[in-house]
């Protein structure tokens, strides 16, 4: 019955095929200039990719529940403003942090409600609010300006390590650990891949699907904030313009990851390497002397083939799938034959049934 | 008696009020003359000087990318490249006037780069299969790249001809009229031609609103949307060579942004994202709302930074606007269903006695 | 065969010996059908019969197996749906295929529109040109001239229906195909319709009409024909037959099924209801296809739901589980009111449903049939009411495997790959699993194969027999006779009949009596 080799059954988990994408970059890399995984180096380039990929993660999360969030990317950078406000006004540490969090979960959660309970389209709904975040960052950051704060604490939170890994990989690390424990182990994530399979069979099988995607966004939301945070304490100074743009490599990267746009598949660990990716490329073609305008033409040009090397992908599995099932059929077609025929003229004839 | 009543029921009786509830076109009219009167009554400056005159100036840019960006959401599709193609095509306008070409060269140049992003965006979408809003947003990647990449992020300048300033609309054509006033209103008229009066026109409406019924009736779903992203691609080159002159310089973020405020003026302008719905009249009006809500809180005082948040809060306006007419519509009809089946209940009630 | 008794004139379209198998599955088995000029053909069978598939061959969408299509005597190439209409055979399809955006005159003329010349080209629509060449034919179909520029979104679906005529008829057609015409239409519209349908006949057009409402035919229809399971029965004049003859024809004993002809072996329920309510609705209504629907279902009763399609079965449990909003009406689980606002809540109250068409509304395919089992009470499986123990998941799922003999090898197997009955029989672990009050069938037994079938009808009964009350729908009466301590008859949204105390009939050797009586009422039971 197992026929599919284990390589395939392992290539099926999103995200692997691109693992060993990632890999085989990094290899080259290396090989076109060994300062790329140089410790100062290394450390610099995580870091710096950290914010983008807990922002590919929250698109991840949205799009795996059959939806789509374009806000992400400039309501970090209005997250990381608002930390940074708050420390200019004299917050303690947890608070700037609490109010970097909170604002990107207002967003996510005006976003869910919007999409979700007042079946508002979620493209327009987080263009809409896109805008709004970055508006709203231009107008902060005339406010007053967002920079020169001594807060013991904060920068420790991207530029110090322990025990040689960067602190804010270990932030990152723990948010992928429990984003893929509550997507594999938890009540929530089984009814978000439910919903994102098919929204139509988890409302009759009981699930509230306005409850699930409120949280998909409300999560996406808390995670940009999140990266907010930790870019202004990586930055230190919160420009006007932070954020923009960050959407269209968060997208690129989930699709890239192996998140299929449909909805219902996927995991962290595809995020994590799909944004992962981008940053590597990011990094190597600067290392390499690559001019970094061309970033914005291959990430385009990633989006595209992932998409079309996903849908490959899965085609071939299915096509596996489909051999075997036609197979096993054959075994016991002189069982079936009689029966299944209604089943097929069932599935064409599906329109019989008025509805 | 019997059969002209149930034909009365199926042909829909609607009163003045329901019509007006249902057309989009009154909501942002509606809209455009409440924002006038918030301005006359707020601010006397409204109609002092140049102003309106400035406003619709301001406007055109968005204009012209919300006309073809209605005709892409009509057939059903969204272009979010229409900013960055808009910058490319205005960056090589630019480029070759610089080079000494004459400028209907550059033009052509231009034209030809908004056509090919057309038919990438076309092709993207109903070849490879991508969704719409990807295939798109790959297209606004790769031309803001290009830009970035030909321009090293140094705007271009250096291009600005006697010509070019009233190209630009900064020195007028005749009188108080802008060659842009001229070239958006000969645009917007052939769009509505084109939608309203040729078959083109009606397949965009029929791939939008039900795509299966359009190929039963032989219509080539794909060609027909492709025609839509290059008619959109061709507005983007027409304003980026437009917003050249306006803008006097060309830098390689000259397009950000404005995807959405062509998406906005067109949504206000009462095209759907279900396809099959959109008027150019319509995304004409958004585009002049969009301008005027800018332009008020301009005169509030309020500082410009606040224009994104503003356009932000229209688009999110108009969205729950239409949900909410969407509600009361549904309410009406079902009102009307009730009123229907109460009348023929009547009916069979008589025709048993 | 009797057919060509009764039909004088020569015929016009013919098929000749149809197979098509649909995944190694036969759909149609060598079946004939011959239609003459000016003839109004009815094509009749239950779901999966097969009228579907075959009119999607005569119309060129679907490319038969083996048998060939003949037009006044010639054969027709199968090459799609473009020429199967050059050559004469045009189909107006149930899904109503016009564009609402546009107005009845594009719609007419969409995809071949009469242009005028500007600048040079043929871009322009001549609207008045098309005008003037459809507003005659228009208006013999009740379209005047404004309606004609008016959007089709604006009408209602009698006038949508004459539009596709008159989009049809511009073709010139020999052969109409009408798939369910009457769908959506209120009875006098359904009056107005028929008109049109005579009229097409005295202009030479042969109609083939698919239809499910047995009393439309007299009157109306000069040939039916009767499909079952993918063969065609019969071909009879309709004039010289009955609609309990049809009826019989439609769903006649299977003789290898239902204990085999006998009617002392039929099975049926053993235990008898209890006395409690455990379902109180009263009059359920929502628009037009529900309608002043009241229903008791007691303690271990099962209400079987019988009609027509369309009839308005699955639009009534639909209410009830908060699926689709009702217009008025209440509904109460063991005393206490719902609120039928969602699934969600409905599954807290105590339901639970087996969906019909299990591919779109039942399976989560990507999802394994563990996870499948457990997604309407994730509690069972969970610690803390959210940390999913994935080994009490699968403890639940092998718990299932065993009662209700679910065949995969693995609980952790997706379930899209599993076969339609074990599918079905994971629905109903599922709707199981969440211990319900009352459990909602619809059409539990379709599209799944003779073996898993029985499986499933073992399976209610046992949940009857454990004192679970029901709701059933189920196509083929038999079935839901031997299913069922009482039935309801559906019709047009509304109650129009109910046969009580079933099981006592069947073990008094009177199923064939109540399968007529059922049947009955289903087909002309009650004048709306």
């Amino acid at each position: 019955m197992k026929s599919s080799s284990p390589l395939a059954r392992i290539m099926s988990v999103p995200g692997m095929p691109m693992t060993f994408v990632l890999i085989i970059t990094v290899v080259v890399f290396q090989m076109l200039n060994p300062v790329f995984l140089d410790a100062s180096t290394l450390g610099n380039y995580i870091t710096n990719g950290i914010p983008i990929i807990l922002i590919t993660l929250g698109v991840a999360i949205v799009i795996m529940g059959g939806g789509i969030d374009l806000s992400v990317g400039t309501v970090a950078g209005l997250s990381a403003g608002m930390t940074m406000f708050a420390f200019v006004n004299g917050a303690p540490l947890a608070v700037g942090i609490a109010v970097g969090c909170g604002t990107g979960l207002v967003f996510g959660l005006v976003n869910g409600f919007l999409v979700a309970y007042l079946r508002i389209n979620d493209f327009i709904v987080t263009l809409a609010t896109l805008n709004i975040a970055a508006g709203l960052l231009v107008v902060l950051t005339q406010v007053q300006p967002l920079q020169g704060v001594d807060v013991p604490g904060f920068p420790e939170l991207t530029k110090s390590d322990v025990f040689g890994i960067p602190t804010s990989l270990l932030i990152a690390g723990a948010v992928f650990l429990i984003a893929q424990i509550i997507l594999a182990k938890t009540v929530l994530g089984r009814r978000l891949y439910a919903v994102g399979i098919s929204s139509q069979a988890a409302n009759v099988a009981g699930v509230s699907v306005p409850h699930v995607r409120l949280m998909s966004f409300a999560a996406s939301g808390l995670l940009a904030g999140l990266a907010g945070v930790l870019l202004a304490s990586r930055l230190g100074a919160v420009q006007a313009f932070l954020g923009i743009g960050y959407e269209f490599i968060a997208i690129a990267g989930a699709v890239i990851g192996g998140i299929t746009l449909a909805g219902g598949s996927g995991n962290a660990w595809a995020a994590l390497v799909g944004g992962f990716f981008l940053v590597t490329l990011q990094q190597g073609l600067r290392l390499n002397n690559v001019d970094p305008v061309y970033f914005s033409i291959v990430t385009a040009l990633a989006i595209v083939f992932g998409v079309v090397f996903e849908r490959q992908v899965r085609r071939v599995i299915l096509r596996t799938a489909l051999q075997r099932t036609s197979a096993l059929s054959d075994q016991r077609a002189t069982t079936a034959a009689a029966s299944a025929r209604s089943a097929a003229a069932k599935s064409s004839e599906g329109n019989d049934d008025e509805k | 008696m019997m059969k002209s009543r149930t034909l009365d029921i199926a042909t829909v009786s609607r009163n003045a009020w329901e019509r007006l509830v249902v057309d989009p076109t009154l909501g942002v009219i509606s809209l455009l003359v409440i924002f006038s009167l918030i301005a006359a009554f707020a601010f006397p400056v409204f109609y002092a000087g140049n102003n309106i005159y400035n406003l619709v100036g301001s406007s055109i840019t968005v204009m012209i990318l919300a006309i073809g960006m209605t005709i892409v959401l009509i057939s059903g599709g969204i272009d979010l490249s229409v900013g960055a193609v808009m910058a490319l095509c205005a960056g090589t306008a630019a480029s070759v006037v610089k080079l000494g070409a004459p400028l209907w060269v550059a033009f052509l140049c231009a034209l030809l780069v908004g056509v090919i992003a057309g038919l990438m965006n076309g092709f993207l979408v109903t070849r490879v299969g991508l969704p719409d809003f990807i295939g798109t947003l790959a297209m606004l990647g790769l031309a803001s790249g290009v830009l970035y990449i030909a321009t090293q992020g140094v705007p271009i300048i250096g291009y600005m001809t006697s010509e070019y300033y009233v190209i630009g609309g900064l020195e007028p054509l005749v009188g108080p009229v802008t060659l842009p006033m001229v070239v958006a209103l000969v645009l917007a008229l052939s769009a509505g031609w084109l939608l309203s009066r040729t078959r083109l026109g009606t397949h965009f409406f029929a791939v939008g609103s039900n795509a299966v019924a359009a190929r039963q009736s032989g219509v080539s779903v794909r060609w027909v949307k492709t025609q839509a992203y290059v008619i959109s691609g061709v507005c983007a080159a027409i304003a980026g060579v437009i917003l050249a002159g306006r803008n006097n310089n060309v830098p390689a973020d000259l397009g950000t942004g404005y995807e959405i405020q062509a998406i906005s003026a067109a949504i206000i302008g009462g095209a759907s994202l279900m396809g099959g719905r959109g008027r150019v009249l319509g995304a004409v009006l958004g585009s002049l709302t969009l301008a005027l809500a800018i332009n008020i809180i301009n005169l509030a005082g309020v500082p410009s930074s606040f224009q994104k948040i503003v356009i932000g809060a229209i688009l999110l306006l108009a969205v729950i606007a239409n949900y909410l007419s969407e509600l009361a519509r549904n309410a009406a009809l079902r009102r009307r269903a009730k009123r229907d089946s109460q009348a023929s209940s009547l009916e069979r009630t008589k025709k048993e006695i | 065969m009797r057919a060509n008794d009764s039909v004088s004139t020569p015929a016009v379209l013919e098929a000749r010996g149809i197979t098509k198998h649909f995944e190694g599955v036969t759909a149609l088995d060598d079946v004939e059908l011959s239609v003459g000029a000016g003839e109004i053909h009815a094509l009749l069978g239950g779901n999966g019969a097969g009228k579907s598939t075959l009119i999607s061959i005569i119309s060129g969408v679907t490319k038969p197996d083996r048998g060939t299509i003949h037009l006044n005597g010639s054969p027709l190439a199968s090459s799609g749906p473009f020429a199967a209409m050059a050559a004469g055979i045009s189909t107006i399809y149930q899904e109503l295929s016009l564009v609402p955006a546009l107005s009845a005159l594009d719609n007419i003329f969409l995809g071949r529109e009469i242009t005028k010349k500007t600048l040079g080209l043929p871009l322009t629509s001549d609207r008045r040109g098309m005008e003037q060449k459809v507003r005659d034919l228009a208006a013999d179909f009740g379209i005047t001239a404004s309606e004609l520029g008016t959007p089709v979104s604006e009408f209602g679906a009698l006038k949508k229906r004459a539009i596709e005529i008159v989009k049809a008829l511009a073709f010139n057609p020999q052969v109409l195909i009408l798939d369910e015409p009457t769908s959506g239409l209120e009875d006098a519209e359904r009056q107005v319709l028929f008109g049109y349908m005579r009229s097409l006949r005295e202009r030479g057009v042969s109609l083939v009409w698919v239809t499910h409402h047995l009393e439309e035919l007299f009157g109306l229809a000069d040939t039916a024909t009767v499909f079952k399971d993918g063969r065609r029965v019969d071909t009879v004049p309709v004039e010289s037959t009955s609609a309990a003859e049809l009826v019989n024809l439609m769903f006649g004993m299977d003789s290898e099924e239902f204990g085999g002809g006998d009617a002392s072996r039929v099975a049926h329920l053993s235990t008898s209801a209890g006395s409690r309510v455990v379902l109180r609705a009263r009059n359920l209504t929502r628009g037009t296809v529900v309608r002043d629907v009241s229903l008791d279902v007691r303690e271990g009763e099962i209400v079987g739901l019988a009609g027509l399609a369309g009839a308005g079965r699955t639009e009534v449990v639909r209410t009830l589980m908060g699926l689709d909003a009702l217009t008025s009406g209440t509904v109460e689980l063991d005393g206490r009111r719902l609120s039928l606002r969602s699934s969600t809540a409905a599954y807290r109250a105590g339901l639970a449903m087996v969906p019909e068409d299990r591919k779109q509304l039942g399976i989560l395919a990507d999802l394994s049939t563990a996870k499948n089992v457990s997604i309407s009470r994730l509690s069972t499986v969970a610690t803390a009411g959210f940390w999913i123990s994935a080994k009490k998941e699968r403890a639940l799922a092998e718990k299932f495997r065993t009662r209700l003999g679910i065949k995969t090898p693995d609980v952790d197997a997706r379930i899209g790959n599993l076969s339609g009955g074990n599918q079905q029989k994971v629905i109903v672990a599922r709707c199981l699993n969440t211990a319900p009050k009352l459990l909602i069938f619809d059409e539990p037994t379709q599209g799944i194969d003779v073996s898993a079938k029985v499986d499933v009808h073992t399976l209610v009964r046992d949940y009857a027999a454990n004192g679970g009350s029901a709701i059933l729908i189920a196509s083929e009466v038999e079935e839901l006779l031997e299913l069922s301590h009482r039935v309801l008859v559906l019709k047009n949204g509304r109650v129009v009949g109910e046969v009580d105390g079933i099981p006592a009939a069947i073990e008094a050797g009177e199923f064939a009596r109540i399968k007529s009586e059922v049947l009955n009422l289903s087909a002309a039971g009650g004048a709306s």
